[in-house]
């Protein structure tokens, strides 16, 4: 057990590294606008993240093991430390990024290294989501500012109560932001150490029993939420201010359209439901919710004459998704030598 | 939970009136100023001019204390965050406008200045004007708080008023100076002219500010 919590340290660091950098994708606009209290909105996304985690986090865990079933816990050590890593080190330069491609980056470099080949069906589907997420996102968030915008002009309702309807929508959108991205994102903080996991069930009073990996997930959504209250401060700065100088109502637009991707990419339900129709379906996939937000971010400012959008910037944060999976990459494949030559390790079990 | 709610509900109720109320006061007092200018030129400092004089006084204190309960409230329900600057500029703005109404009445009840009534009809237009400018000027601010369409027309005709009191007010200084009085009187009614006239540059003023508001209260 101490061995497994041990190696599980750096499943945790990742996690606290989601919540440093995702929850500013979450209520980063909501705070950036000082619309909401950071402590307020940090308190309801933490209970609504753990919630999200717990009960459908693991929807999404299956394509990553589809990818590549890390099957040692030394393995998944590594492969959760270099992905991890590489998330600090685009933190530290004050760019927001993908987890999900970090872990992404950090398992096709556990592969490569054993010369396993990568599901290349997965992957062409995570990639494809990649693209999908914040192109959805970005025409989510048009559809509804075109709406919010309409009804506002013929309803003429007072901006005080606009300011207070907002507010109320945006405590809520929170909420249901947290929901989705434990739902959605706790896969690629935990998801490698699913098949190793030691946790025995876990009775909470006598109302509900959490499985063993209901556990485990519990654990990385606590480590998030370290992660939110003690590093995400930064990360808000970049969304909530700087990509666009956003007025509340659109900032609660952008979390709003942001939590439905992440809600759309995590539901089998959904997933089953378009397939019985014949059209494609969203498959369950770790989506990146600072993607997200971006194409939410830019949609609106295109619809506004694309002049509020400081594309420099953008450029910067686009920048950062293609150098985290690589930085991942490189980052795993070099520890994954060190983890098996200097300490001697078994990270590959054929 | 429910208590703390209800009381947001009933204190955004009240912050809401008080608005609209300040927008009442400049209405109100833009037809009391016409009615006091009115009355002064038929009847110089009579007992009617002083009645008007003390509703003038009442209506500028009354606003002075709304502005100081919306400033107030702004900050203590920390409501509106990214536009709060902006509107306690505004209902600045709205209060200098209802001063200078009452600076300009009180101007008349200290000094009596004596108008040959020649020029009455003209400084009654120029009044009328400036009144108008005054009360499109609190329609526009009104609309800036629910419809920004709204605002953009009666802006446009704040403009026009303000335009066309400039030309009254040069027309009617023109012909003070080339009258036969002796300067200091002349000197004395073109003070006035011009001291009505600054009412509706400082509404034109603050429509100015307000369209700039605007664009930052588009969603």
């Amino acid at each position: 057990m101490f061995e497994y919590l041990f190696f599980l340290s750096s499943g945790l660091f990742l996690g606290w590294s989601l919540g440093a950098n995702d929850a500013s994708n979450i209520f980063g606009t909501a705070v950036g606008t000082k619309m909401l209290r950071f402590r307020t909105a940090a308190a309801i996304a933490c209970v609504f993240l753990i919630l999200g985690a717990v009960a459908s986090g693991q929807n999404t865990a299956e394509t990553l093991n589809n990818l590549g079933g890390v099957n040692t816990l030394a393995a998944a050590f590594t492969v959760s430390l270099s992905s991890a890593l590489a998330v600090l080190m685009m933190l530290k330069s004050g760019i927001s990024v993908s987890i999900s491609q970090a872990i992404v980056g950090g398992i096709i470099g556990w592969n490569v290294y054993n010369h396993k080949p990568t599901d290349m069906d997965t992957l062409a589907s995570i990639c494809a989501s990649w693209i999908c997420c914040p192109v959805i996102s970005g025409a989510l968030a048009v559809l509804l500012y075109l709406c919010v915008r309409n009804i506002l002009h013929h309803t003429k309702v007072h901006i005080l109560w606009q300011d207070m309807a907002v507010r109320v929508g945006m405590i809520l959108t929170t909420a249901l932001g947290g929901f989705a991205l434990g739902a959605n994102n706790m896969a690629n903080v935990v998801g490698v150490f699913i098949d190793s996991n030691v946790f025995s069930p876990l009775k909470i009073g006598n109302i509900y029993t959490l499985n063993g990996t209901q556990v485990l997930f519990l654990l990385g959504a606590v480590a998030a939420c370290i992660g939110i209250f003690t590093y995400s401060q930064k990360a808000i700065k970049t969304v909530g201010k700087n990509v666009l100088s956003c007025s509340p109502t659109v900032a609660w637009i952008v979390i709003l359209s942001e939590s439905l991707v992440l809600i759309l990419f995590s539901s089998e339900t959904l997933e089953r439901f378009l397939l019985s129709i014949n059209l494609p379906p969203l498959p369950a996939v770790p989506v990146s919710s600072t993607q997200a937000v971006i194409g939410a971010i830019v949609g609106i400012g295109l619809v506004k004459g694309g002049k509020g959008i400081k594309w420099s910037l953008v450029l910067k944060v686009v920048s950062g998704w293609v150098a985290t999976p690589v930085i991942a990459f490189v980052l795993s494949f070099i520890s994954l030598f060190f983890m098996e030559n200097v300490f001697k390790q078994t990270i590959f079990m054929p | 939970m429910f208590n703390v709610k209800i009381s947001l509900f009933a204190r955004t109720r009240d912050l809401e009136h008080n608005i609209d109320n300040l927008h009442d006061k400049i209405i109100e007092m833009t037809m009391v100023f016409k009615e006091a200018v009115d009355i002064y030129l038929k009847e110089r400092r009579s007992e009617t001019y002083r009645h008007v004089s003390k509703k003038i006084k009442t209506i500028e204190h009354d606003s002075d204390k709304l502005r100081r309960e919306i400033e107030s409230k702004l900050y203590e329900e920390n409501l509106i965050p990214d536009l709060r600057g902006n509107i306690l500029k505004l209902v600045e703005n709205l209060d200098r406008v209802i001063n200078l109404f009452d600076e300009v009445a009180h101007k008349f009840y200290i000094e009596q200045p004596e108008i040959p009534e020649i020029y009455h009809g003209q400084l009654r237009e120029l009044v009328a004007q400036v009144a108008d400018c005054a009360e499109n000027m609190a329609i526009a601010s009104r609309a800036f708080f629910r419809d920004l369409v709204t605002l953009r027309d009666y802006s446009q005709k704040v403009y026009l008023l303000e335009h066309q009191s400039d030309k009254t007010a040069a027309k009617l200084r023109r012909q003070v100076f080339e009258s036969d009085m002796d300067l200091a009187r002349k000197m004395q009614i073109n003070n006035f002219v011009e001291e009505v006239a600054d009412i509706a540059d400082l509404a034109e003023d603050c429509i100015d500010a307000l369209l700039i508001f605007a664009i930052k209260r588009e969603i």
